[in-house]
């Protein structure tokens, strides 16, 4: 560890990674990582591992588009196997209005170049004759969508950004944050460390983080529970989602099934403990739409945080207020998917002065001014 | 006393072949042979080789062995076990080894193919038990099935080196390195990539300084050398190894012809002393002829030609009939095989004894790797080597060999299916199949290949490039078997590895596992933390190490004291790591009867 670096990155999560890996990608080395625990101990190491472009919102679609393109060359790129696999997501809805506004969605999608198929119930049924379509009205399915390994492309951006020069430091905590007239001062648990550009990559501790700054980030931290099962052979290969139905279920290439819910009760709070109503609801619900399930046995229950931010899309860019702090927060849940695109995105804005790929600017913290407009796809 | 037409003195590739000429026409042939089997260094030969169909090509020496004896006839009489004693002026006389007696033989003519043996190299301590000549070690290994040791070092980077390296691997030893004291891999080329794709190291300008050991060897010294082929002080190095293996060469065993009277010249480009032989292998005595090794240092093929010459010039000699086209045909499939090349020294030594001719070969080689994301081979056959069997096995015409057996192979990719009968075939291992993104960042890759057991369809293994280096990681994706021992196994690789990927490697479960649930061994714990995961948790994530369903029970505690060793921190600091329920794996349906018991 330097005394002072070009950039410092707090969070060692697969954004953080992300960001910094493409900032040395771009030529700027001189680049700090600062995880207070270890690397993926946050909201990454703990999400199911989704990879989805099917969204409501058209940056949305696109920002997701450019991730999968990234995600498609990333093992290539690292040399690390992230296991992923476009097995496609399976997004089944259970209401009308929901399915009605679905069509549109699929239309949307479409015209930004999105393969994607309407299905009825008989068409899912055909195709996985496994799944109980009771109830489903449609579904959407897109071959591309799909999911990997969270913690080892979390692993694979940390190791080929400390290949490429950049410094990772885990079991380091920013305590407080000085804002200079010409950078920042952060104060850590391994001592003082200057930076000419700070970016806040801390998901769950986005506002803390931002608070440090002094600027307000209007996000909040729900728990999130995810339970996954023992491992059997592959024979599942979408991610089967559902809005109206309120679940997600993958098959992991270990075999485990990976599943979760959300919860409209929960508090804003971090909170790592788990409930048993979680695993009650989900074997009552998951076994009637999943009947093989029913003989599986869970092995673990753990719990993740969403940084939910006002409109549930991701709040990214350089505050106004104070110049050269950037954040990439507000996730939503859909940070690990989104990772890529967002930090080749965040990397270019700050190496070149705009984006390359992805228009990100509608993503702006601004945007708050205007309204919220909410993304309504998220379980 | 045995009277016969013809006497062979050695049953290999030459005696064989020149046997079946003569016993065809009718003569009275009898092989005199010292080893338990005919076939010469045939018997030994586990791989396939070159040339083109009509000699075998693609088939393996011990195959070829045997197709040879089944072509003899009643004609023919076998004494086993049976050396030529002497070559007198009045009789032959041989021991036969199994009667304990001299049998004393009359034949009208003599074909003198007794092959050749190997040369040996001074160095200290090269009396030890442990250093074998490279014949040695394949009669022990691929005929008797004895594995002379485990760490072997190979002395000389011929063909036969290259050879006896990749079958010691194929049985199960470490080949620890190749020495060869020139500046150049004496063998193919195809040979050489087979060895190094596997991890063997080829040291060139290398030669061997002493064996190490009291009773056995224990190790060796090897040394770089200059250009003088002198030892350049302190770059000597040991290795650890208990057998030492000399493939330096071969020398004509000249001893028969020369006590027969065959004039003897010095020819350094054929082995040294050779008999003077004339275009249809007749020395300067008129029933004296020679073939195979003992005639010039070459290979197989060449000595099964020779052998077949000598039978039609013997059976004609002796019943008078015109074979005049059959020696042609023969005399020009030599011509043929020699134009490459390898055999220039050959044709530079022969031509002591007459003039040489060669035919012209093709240089230009494969100058595209096709199109991109088509499941098609890749030739990697740079060498003009006498050698076809991929144009011959190509099932739909899509590989030539233009003009002569020598040239490059060349693939029309548009005519190519995509079969992979050529990568089955090849003799030098040297054709892979290749398919960039075969699944969305994946690669897929066919290699030829001769290892057992053979890998398992979702076996993981360890990519390996040319050299032998460690490139990603890869899974099995298919196992092709082929009737012929060189099985296509088909793998899976991160994209942009299908022009790196040659080779993988199993990787080695050592036997102390930690994670009973996930079979995490030490070895891995340890990797992972020299490749920087130092916490229990990125281990977790990273491994899957305690994730099975006994949620870490006993790997837990092995797994932090390992982390502890390695890190020199305390368990206490780096903590235990958290723990999840179910504390016990707990099935779907146990929660959905429970909850309707509840509610009663």
């Amino acid at each position: 560890m330097k005394n002072e670096y070009k950039v410092a990155i707090i969070g060692g999560g697969i954004v953080g990674c992300s960001i910094a890996y493409h900032l040395a990608k771009f030529g700027e080395n001189d680049v700090v990582v600062f995880e207070k625990d270890y690397l993926s101990s946050g909201s990454t190491g703990r999400c199911a591992g989704g990879i989805r472009q099917q969204w409501s919102s058209p940056h949305n679609v696109l920002l997701a588009m450019r991730s999968v393109s990234l995600f498609e060359k990333l093992s290539q790129e690292t040399g690390v196997d992230i296991e992923y696999k476009q097995g496609g997501y399976l997004v089944l809805s259970y209401d009308d209005q929901e399915a009605a506004q679905f069509e549109k969605n699929v239309q949307m999608q479409r015209e930004l170049g999105l393969d994607v198929e309407i299905l009825t119930p008989k068409d899912v049924k055909q195709r996985y004759p496994y799944i109980d379509v009771s109830g489903v009205k449609m579904a959407t399915f897109c071959q591309k969508d799909g999911h990997a390994n969270p913690h080892l492309a979390n692993f694979a951006y940390a190791r080929a950004a400390q290949k490429l020069g950049v410094h990772i430091m885990t079991h380091t905590k920013v305590m407080a944050v000085e804002v200079l007239p010409n950078g920042f001062e952060l104060f850590t648990n391994r001592g003082k460390i200057g930076a000419k550009i700070l970016i806040n990559a801390a998901g769950p501790h986005s506002r803390e983080i931002g608070n440090m700054v002094g600027v307000d980030l209007p996000t909040e931290s729900y728990r999130h529970q995810i339970m996954v099962t023992e491992a059997v052979k592959n024979f599942f290969n979408p991610m089967a989602i559902s809005f109206s139905g309120n679940f997600y279920m993958r098959q992991t290439k270990h075999g485990q099934f990976i599943m979760g819910q959300g919860d409209p009760e929960e508090k804003p709070g971090i909170n790592n403990n788990v409930t048993y109503r979680f695993e009650r609801e989900m074997a009552e619900k998951m076994c009637a739409i999943f009947p093989f399930l029913s003989k599986l046995r869970i092995v673990r229950h753990w719990s993740g945080h969403y940084n939910m931010s006002p409109d549930a899309q991701p709040i990214i860019g350089e505050s106004t207020s104070v110049p050269s702090f950037y954040y990439a927060i507000g996730f939503s849940g859909h940070g690990f998917m989104l990772a890529p695109a967002v930090g080749e995105a965040l990397a270019q804005m700050i190496i070149y002065g705009r984006t390359l790929h992805v228009d990100i600017t509608e993503l702006n913290l601004d945007r708050f001014e205007k309204g919220v407009v909410r993304e309504k796809n998220v379980v | 006393m045995v009277k016969t037409d013809f006497l062979i003195i050695g049953g290999g590739p030459a005696g064989l072949s020149a046997a079946i000429e003569t016993s065809k026409r009718g003569l009275k042939t009898l092989i005199v042979d010292e080893g338990v089997e005919l076939g010469g260094q045939l018997v030994k030969q586990t791989h396939k080789f070159f040339g083109h169909e009509g000699f075998y090509a693609s088939v393996r020496g011990f195959e070829i062995a045997k197709r040879l004896i089944s072509q003899l006839n009643e004609n023919v009489t076998i004494m086993n076990q049976t050396t030529v004693t002497g070559i007198y002026e009045d009789i032959i006389t041989a021991y036969d080894r199994e009667n304990d007696l001299i049998v004393e033989i009359e034949p009208k003519y003599i074909l003198i193919s007794v092959g050749a043996s190997e040369r040996f190299i001074p160095f200290e301590n090269n009396h030890l038990p442990g250093i074998y000549g490279a014949g040695a070690v394949q009669t022990l290994m691929n005929q008797f099935k004895v594995l002379p040791g485990k760490r072997v070092l190979m002395v000389g980077s011929g063909n036969i080196g290259l050879i006896v390296s990749y079958q010691l691997l194929q049985a199960g030893a470490q080949v620890k390195a190749i020495v060869e004291i020139t500046e150049k891999v004496g063998g193919y080329q195809v040979h050489a990539a087979k060895v190094k794709r596997l991890g063997v190291p080829i040291l060139l300008r290398h030669t061997i300084v002493k064996a190490i050991g009291d009773e056995k060897v224990e190790g060796a010294v090897i040394a770089q050398v200059d250009e003088k082929f002198n030892v350049i002080p302190g770059t000597e190095r040991e290795l650890a190894v208990d057998v030492i293996c000399i493939a330096v060469g071969l020398v004509p065993s000249i001893e028969l012809a020369q006590m027969a009277g065959v004039k003897i010249e010095y020819i350094p480009e054929l082995g040294g002393f050779v008999p003077f032989r004339d275009r249809e292998m007749r020395t300067n005595i008129k029933n004296i002829f020679v073939a195979g090794d003992l005639a010039g240092i070459e290979e197989a093929t060449t000595a099964m030609i020779e052998g077949k010459i000598v039978g039609v010039a013997v059976a004609r000699d002796l019943t008078g009939i015109d074979l005049q086209e059959d020696l042609e045909k023969m005399q020009k499939e030599l011509v043929e095989f020699r134009s490459g090349p390898f055999s220039d020294k050959v044709r530079k030594g022969l031509e002591r004894f007459f003039p040489q001719s060669a035919h012209s070969y093709s240089k230009d080689a494969q100058q595209d790797l096709g199109p991109t994301g088509k499941l098609r081979p890749i030739i990697e056959c740079f060498e003009n080597i006498p050698c076809n069997p991929c144009q011959t096995s190509c099932p739909s015409g899509a590989i030539t060999v233009p003009g002569n057996i020598n040239s490059l192979p060349l693939i029309d990719y548009s005519k190519c299916t995509g079969c992979g009968i050529c990568a089955m075939k090849c003799p030098g291992l040297a054709i892979f199949m290749v398919q960039e993104n075969h699944q969305p960042g994946r690669d897929l890759i066919v290699l030829p290949y001769e290892f057992l057991p053979l890998p398992e369809k979702g076996q993981k293994v360890i990519a390996l490039d040319r050299e032998g280096r460690e490139v990603g990681q890869a899974e099995i994706v298919k196992v092709v078997k082929s009737s012929n021992k060189t099985h296509l196994v088909h793998l899976s690789v991160p994209a942009g590895l299908a022009q790196v990927v040659r080779s993988f490697r199993i990787p080695q479960k050592s036997d102390s596992i930690v994670c009973r649930c996930e079979e995490i061994t030490v070895e891995e714990i340890e990797r992972a933390i020299d490749e920087g995961y130092t916490d229990y948790e990125e281990l977790r994530r990273y491994l899957r190490i305690g994730m099975g369903p006994c949620g870490g029970r006993t790997c837990r505690v092995i797994t932090l004291s390992i982390l502890a060793r390695k890190t020199k921190k305390s368990i206490q600091e780096i903590g235990c790591g958290t723990f999840r329920p179910p504390s016990m794996p707990v099935k779907f349906d146990s929660i959905v009867k429970g909850e309707i018991d509840n509610e009663k």
